[in-house]
């Protein structure tokens, strides 16, 4: 059976608190967070591929659909909605109605600046590198200031050529 | 008030005694009438006690509103718990543990 989802939700609580211990400011926290999700992404894409099979993606609509659809289902149980392309195709929104992350989390005023959920930002980044899209990933909407939504804005900047070994951040 | 009526639970506590053991939740009841409040008591089997104030002039709410609304603090304060900006023992800052308590209130008033 697979595990507890609220071990997960306290899991990840854990550590962004205990980050904000150690830096003093949020953005230093802000920064940490897409790092290490940076660092996971880089890996987590070798089992992505392994598991879900999918094919090379022909073009960044193909990237959305794989993200929302399989990947999202696939680690975190929800699929979030594509929406606000730009009319080059080379941005997307994803509307995350929940995110399993930020259950029973409140924010004290004190880290309004705090982009909690910011690893998920390092993960696509780091995920999306290693095959060879260069992408510019962030948090444009958060219910956990008080937006209805979470919207992740998600633009592709380059493709890759040179064939470099895993990133590490 | 508080201060004595939680005094009062822990009386009730200790002459319970074995009852404990075999319940999970503990809705104390009436701890003890004033002239001007009736302070009811609830405790967890994590030992957290609430207690409710409530204006003597109130004659209307019935026992198991009032166990109900014991409920939904427990289940509210749960949530609170796992907010991983909350440390146990702080005062409660939550935004959601207010409007339910709002509403709560709401419905009774």
């Amino acid at each position: 059976p697979p595990p507890n989802s609220e071990l997960f939700t306290l899991t990840y609580g854990a550590l962004v608190t205990q980050l904000c211990k150690d830096y003093e400011n949020d953005d230093d926290v802000n920064k940490q967070l897409d790092k290490m999700g940076y660092n996971i992404g880089v890996r987590l894409i070798e089992d992505f591929l392994a598991r879900s099979n999918v094919g090379r993606c022909h073009d960044f609509r193909e990237t959305a659909d794989v993200i929302a659809k399989i990947a999202f289902k696939m680690y975190l149980g929800i699929t979030p909605s594509i929406t606000n392309w730009s009319p080059g195709g080379d941005e997307f929104s994803l509307i995350l109605e929940n995110n399993p992350l930020v259950d029973f989390v409140e924010l004290p005023d004190n880290h309004s600046t705090l982009i909690y959920s910011n690893l998920l930002c390092g993960v696509l980044r780091g995920a999306l590198e290693m095959v060879q899209m260069a992408v510019d990933v962030k948090f444009v909407q958060d219910t956990l200031k008080g937006d209805s939504v979470t919207e992740i804005r998600m633009k592709f900047i380059r493709r890759i050529e040179d064939n470099l070994p895993a990133g590490e951040e | 008030t508080v201060h004595t009526s939680l005094d009062v639970v822990d009386e009730k506590i200790s002459a319970m005694g074995k009852a404990l053991v075999d319940q999970r939740e503990l809705y104390l009841g009436l701890l003890y009438p004033t002239e001007d409040y009736k302070v009811y008591g609830y405790v967890t089997n994590s030992k957290v006690k609430f207690v409710m104030v409530v204006d003597s002039s109130n004659t209307a709410l019935r026992d198991n509103e009032i166990r109900s609304m014991f409920r939904k603090l427990h289940n509210s304060y749960t949530d609170i718990m796992c907010n991983p900006f909350y440390n146990p023992g702080d005062r409660i800052h939550s935004r959601a543990f207010d409007t339910m308590v709002n509403s709560m209130m709401m419905q009774v008033c």
